[in-house]
């Protein structure tokens, strides 16, 4: 044993033999217990031993108590001992703290990550920040051993994010209320909240952690699923919080601009980038614009999306050139429209100097598309320049490229420039209307050894490299174009190609994108320009992910392949609409019961029948004249002669002498929208049955007699689960007939699942599209306010974007109205629809009778 | 320099307030006007055997100009009247007023023309009601009569009289459109916006002191506006409206905002088209 601590008692000053004698004691001890222990206690025992005698007695006895604890909690701290010592400059204040964990049965995992966090915990946080840390992990133990774990087992870099102590507060604040309000494990909560943070900043945490709660509250599965970011609802509302300008909304616009600049509009996709992934590009598969979610303002998109369909204008990716461009390389490359392109034989040649030539390669294209583009939209160079100018400068590797395609910039609008003359005359090649990719790429091969330009270490270089509103042309798979080589081939080719090449590309387009990806990125590496290649294949695996897509889809019974329609919802807590938050499908109503229809019939037909007569007295069968009218196609005859007497007996009334026969525009078209939420199948307090056999009269009467107004009328059906999951039934549309089919389905009305009400207000309002009378009403048919499964309880959340919908409405020139047979709407209502907008019937048996009397005094 | 708040005709050379059926040639020159194609041959043509003439075309492009040019040089006057929805046969042809203890018959704009041989210009005549239509049916053929169904009589027009109308078709012709029966008595010319040499000419000649240069930049831009019109745009940038923007920005405002308000406010309360329109201002005043 002795042998064993010599070397180590020559380091320290003076020896004291007793304890000397303890020490091996308790080392003793240790090999009794396990050999193991023993060994590893020895192994890190000398850099303890620095501290003198009385620690490492004490670090040997806690050594031994966690053998005891956990064999490989132990291990663990006995391993990390020697690097821990030397950085904390310490040994008793983490040694006690690692005692700690034994009053935490099974903590060993914790103690492992705690041990191996030391270092960095002592280094980034300091002494005093260590201790907090800890401490904030030992209370996590003390709520949940795995949470605990997970604490512990987080690099403290992530849990600080550069802010310290702050930044681990931060995190663990909101995760202690999810905990103790959910029971939300912090493993769960912390990989997602670290990216959160990461991504957006720590202002994000709160609000994306609140929503959380909702869906966690609604289900289970779902909510854990958020919080690890895995669900595309919580990926989607991080990326709708991310500043700038965001081309998806703005795709109208950018749509339109495309076509004035280029007579055609070709699509404009989501590229799947998220803020991690470095600088935001504007890039293009050869066929469409793929945009990032959002760009840093408007100028960006603006020029960006312009710039890369420009690259599609003007035949960057055309079959023409490009086939020029490898036969007088000699290469013997099979480029067709239906495959991506591969670069790699073009630029292989450039071996080490891959990366630079890329670069260049890209600056000379990009220039002659710009300048071609600035023949159409003549201030786009400029624009381009006074963005470049606008932002800082590139740090390193890519300030050289940034100022020559700045410079290049300067040179096409003729200014001032300090190119070399060689380089000039290689841009001018550019800069006439029939240069192509080809001339492109010679010019850039023959500049590129006269060039001192710095080989691109990083992704980060390549990326800084470009110009705002230009990225890289090279970075993605392409696929080429028929179609456009110089703008002077494209009318012919135009006409000659665009139709069959179309046909042939859509069948073809899925399989290629998978085969060739893989195969690229290999490619790409072998290459040479490591950095380039990374940033590519980081690229590439994104591009199959578009955000505008329906979320995973819990199965109706319904059934059948349902078209569903995004709407957005209003979340007043941010005081902002979620973008295609509720998704809502038409649905038929699959049951339908002729038997109760007309058992309801038979019972209501007294009330019927009195409608009617009263709908045929208020019934204009002629347009009838408008009589006293100050203009119009005749006297009115009466009111000429009771003016005439007027004036005569000296008076001076109103000149309202004519008559016009036009009819007072009353045209009206009405959709019914009842409420199916499971409450309809409760049973009524007055002893009439169920509520839906009221809701189905009361539906049923509502047709007939709109029947005989001869107003145009559609009714529909609503119920939700879940904001992705809210069904629109359309019982009768505008112009189907009302028969006994569609009486049969109202006869098997039901109720089923929850009331997202703002949803299904803004689908009814689109199906109100194509329906030209000059009024338009919304009757709704409730029984309670608006609720979903995932509204967490909010119950104002819900009622708030109700509201909006409802001002949405009256903006689209749809009236809202409300009935509603809860005896306690008043409470909510009147928020919610407004004064006047809404009828509380207190009676429910009187809801049949009510219906069309309610619609016929609305019309009126 | 003018006066800034002078008006830009000041001369006092036109009648402030006239007869519904004006002195022909109320000007001393020819309104100007650049001809597109024919059709200044056309009409003549169509003038001299009196037969009815229908201008279709854009809003803004030109037919009223080019009916007032016409109407000059034939030394005719030019009765206009506008047609909206609410415009009743009673409108064109005339009523009965109460004068004192009487009523009085006080003809229609159409009438008055109809009598003293001028040229009728019933603009956007599909905007009027169907009813009122009709009654310029026996105008427009051989009988060139006009009756008057409430006095019971029929007036006969005079042989210097023609009937013009304007028709738009791309406008709400989904609801509204002339019948075939109407329209198969007219003489068609089809108008559109002028080609790009010419509207320049148009926007230097209309505008005094406007370069040429902004001119060539206002046409681009009406060219680039006129390829959204699927895109919600219902009006596309007529030349009129480039007429206005010529004339604000000689009046000196900026470019960029008088192609705002000249061009773009007017036509559209779509925010993503005015934004897309703006660009397009953008892209070539700066």
């Amino acid at each position: 044993m002795s042998e064993a601590l010599e070397p180590k008692d020559g380091a320290s000053t003076d020896i004291d033999p007793d304890a000397a004698g303890e020490l091996a004691a308790a080392l003793e001890a240790l090999a009794r217990d396990s050999f193991v222990a023993h060994h590893a206690a020895q192994i890190a025992l000398p850099p303890v031993l620095v501290y003198g005698d009385a620690v490492a007695l004490e670090w040997l006895a806690a050594c031994r108590r966690l053998f005891e604890f956990d064999r490989d909690a132990g291990r663990a701290f006995a391993r990390a001992t020697p690097d821990v010592a030397a950085v904390a400059k310490s040994v008793l204040p983490w040694t006690r703290q690692a005692l700690r964990f034994l009053d935490y049965p099974g903590s060993w995992k914790a103690i492992d990550g705690f041990m191996g966090n030391l270092v960095n915990a002592y280094t980034t946080l300091g002494p005093v920040g260590e201790m907090r840390w800890a401490d904030i992990g030992f209370a996590w133990c003390g709520r949940h051993t795995d949470s605990g774990n997970a604490y512990f087992n987080t690099p403290v870099h992530d849990l600080a994010g550069r802010l310290g102590v702050p930044g681990i507060e931060q995190l663990s604040a909101p995760a202690e209320a999810l905990f103790t309000t959910r029971r939300l494990a912090l493993g769960t909560f912390l990989p997602g909240a670290l990216r959160v943070r990461a991504l957006l900043g720590h202002g994000a945490i709160a609000p994306w952690a609140r929503r959380g709660i909702d869906v966690l509250t609604a289900d289970r599965f779902r909510g854990e699923a958020y919080f690890r970011l895995e669900s595309d609802e919580s990926l989607r509302l991080l990326l709708d919080d991310l500043p700038g300008f965001r081309a998806q909304q703005n795709e109208r616009f950018l749509k339109m601009l495309l076509t004035a600049w280029y007579g055609e509009a070709c699509d404009i996709q989501d590229s799947g980038w998220s803020p991690d992934k470095g600088r935001a590009f504007v890039e293009t598969d050869g066929r469409a614009v793929l945009a990032p979610v959002t760009l840093p303002d408007r100028e960006h998109a603006v020029l960006g999306v312009l710039h890369v369909a420009g690259h599609l204008q003007f035949g960057t990716y055309a079959v023409a050139p490009l086939k020029v461009l490898f036969a007088q390389l000699g290469l013997d490359a099979e480029i067709t429209d239906a495959r991506a392109i591969s670069w790699e034989p073009l630029i292989a040649q450039f071996g080490d100097d891959t990366g630079r030539f890329k670069l260049l390669f890209d600056l000379c294209e990009d220039l002659r598309v710009d300048h071609a583009i600035a023949m159409i939209a003549p201030t786009h160079l400029r624009r381009l320049a006074r963005l470049a100018a606008l932002l800082p400068m590139p740090d390193g590797v890519a300030r050289d490229y940034y100022r020559l395609a700045s410079a290049s910039l300067q040179f096409a609008l003729g200014g001032a420039h300090s190119l070399s003359q060689e380089v000039a005359t290689g841009f001018a090649r550019l800069l006439e209307p029939d240069a192509t990719v080809v001339d492109a790429f010679r010019v850039a091969r023959s500049l590129l050894p006269g060039l001192d330009l710095p080989k691109p270490q990083t992704p980060e270089d390549v990326q800084n490299a470009y110009l705002p509103g230009r990225s890289p042309n090279l970075g993605r798979d392409v696929k080429a174009a028929q179609g456009p080589g110089s703008q002077s081939e494209r009318s012919e080719q135009k006409e000659s190609q665009s139709g069959e090449a179309e046909g042939e590309q859509d069948e073809d387009s899925e399989t290629v994108e998978q085969e060739t990806g893989p195969q690229d990125a290999e490619a790409d590496d072998s290459g040479g320009a490591a950095a380039h290649a990374q940033s590519a294949a980081n690229r590439k695996g994104t591009g199959q992910t578009r955000t505008g897509e329906r979320p995973a889809q819990p199965q109706t019974k319904t059934g059948g392949p349902d078209r569903w329609l995004p709407y957005p919802e209003w979340d007043y807590r941010e005081n902002r609409y979620k973008i295609d938050w509720a998704w809502v499908a038409e649905k038929v109503l699959a049951e339908s019961n002729p038997q109760e229809a007309q058992r309801l019939a038979d019972r209501h037909a007294g009330t019927l029948k009195r409608l009617k007569k009263a709908i045929q007295s208020q019934k204009p069968t002629r347009p009838a004249p408008l009589t006293r009218q100050m203009d119009g196609d005749d006297l009115d005859l009466e009111a000429t002669v009771r003016y005439v007497t007027e004036r005569i007996a000296g008076r001076s009334p109103e000149a309202r002498v004519y008559k016009r026969r036009a009819i007072r525009n009353r045209d009206v078209a009405v959709t019914l929208l009842a409420d199916l939420s499971t409450s309809i199948m409760q049973t009524v307090a007055d002893g009439n049955g169920r509520l839906v056999d009221t809701v189905r009269a009361g539906v049923l009467l509502f047709a007939e007699s709109m029947e005989e107004v001869g107003d145009p009328y559609s009714i529909a059906g609503f119920c939700s689960k879940y904001r992705d999951n809210v069904n629109y039934y359309r019982i009768k549309d505008f112009d189907q007939p009302f028969d006994d089919r569609v009486r049969a389905t109202v006869g098997g009305l039901s109720g089923r699942l929850a009331t997202r009400m703002g949803a299904a207000i803004r689908h009814a309002v689109h199906r109100f599209e194509g329906v030209s009378t000059p009024r338009r009403l919304l009757l709704l048919l409730s029984d309670g306010r608006p609720e979903d499964y995932d509204d967490g309880g909010d119950r104002r959340y819900l009622h708030e974007d109700t509201r909006m919908a409802v001002k949405e409405a009256v903006n689209a020139g749809v009236h809202p109205f409300c009935i509603t047979v809860d005896t306690l709407a008043n409470q909510y209502l009147p928020q919610i629809f407004g004064r006047g907008h809404y009828l509380v019937l207190d009676q429910i048996g009187s809801l049949p009778a009510k219906l069309p009397e309610i619609y016929l005094r609305l019309r009126r | 320099m003018n006066n800034p708040i002078d008006p830009p005709h000041a001369n006092g050379s036109e009648q402030r307030d006239h007869d519904i059926v004006p002195p022909a040639r109320p000007t001393a020159t020819a309104p100007y006007y650049e001809a597109q194609g024919r059709e200044v041959e056309i009409f003549e043509a169509a003038y001299r055997k009196r037969l009815p003439v229908m201008l279709k075309g854009p809003t803004g492009c030109g037919k009223t100009r080019f009916l007032e040019h016409m109407a000059w040089h034939l030394n005719r006057p030019l009765v206009t009247v506008s047609c909206h929805e609410d415009l009743t046969s009673s409108d064109l042809v005339g009523r009965f007023l109460l004068e004192g203890n009487e009523t009085v018959w006080q003809d229609g704009p159409l009438t008055r023309a109809v009598k003293a041989g001028a040229i009728c210009y019933l603009d956007e005549i599909v905007e009027a009601r169907t009813d009122s239509t009709v009654i310029i049916h026996p105008l427009t053929d051989h009988r060139r009569r006009l009756p008057l169904e409430k006095t019971g009589r029929e007036v006969t027009a005079h042989e210097d009289f023609l009937l013009v109308i304007s028709y738009n078709p791309g406008y709400q012709t989904v609801l509204k459109d002339l019948k075939p029966s109407t329209k198969q008595r007219f003489i068609g010319l089809n108008f559109d916006f002028p080609a790009e040499e010419t509207e320049r000419r148009i926007l230097v000649n209309e505008v005094p002191g406007l370069d040429a240069d902004s001119a060539a930049r206002l046409v681009s831009i009406a060219r680039k506006a006129r390829s959204l019109k699927d895109h919600g745009l219902d009006e596309v940038t007529s030349t009129r409206a480039l007429v206005y923007a010529a004339n604000m920005i000689s009046a000196g405002l900026p470019a960029v905002e008088a192609c705002q308000v000249a061009i773009i406010n007017p036509v559209t309360d779509d925010i993503e088209l005015a934004a897309a329109l703006l660009e397009i201002v953008r892209a070539h005043f700066e």
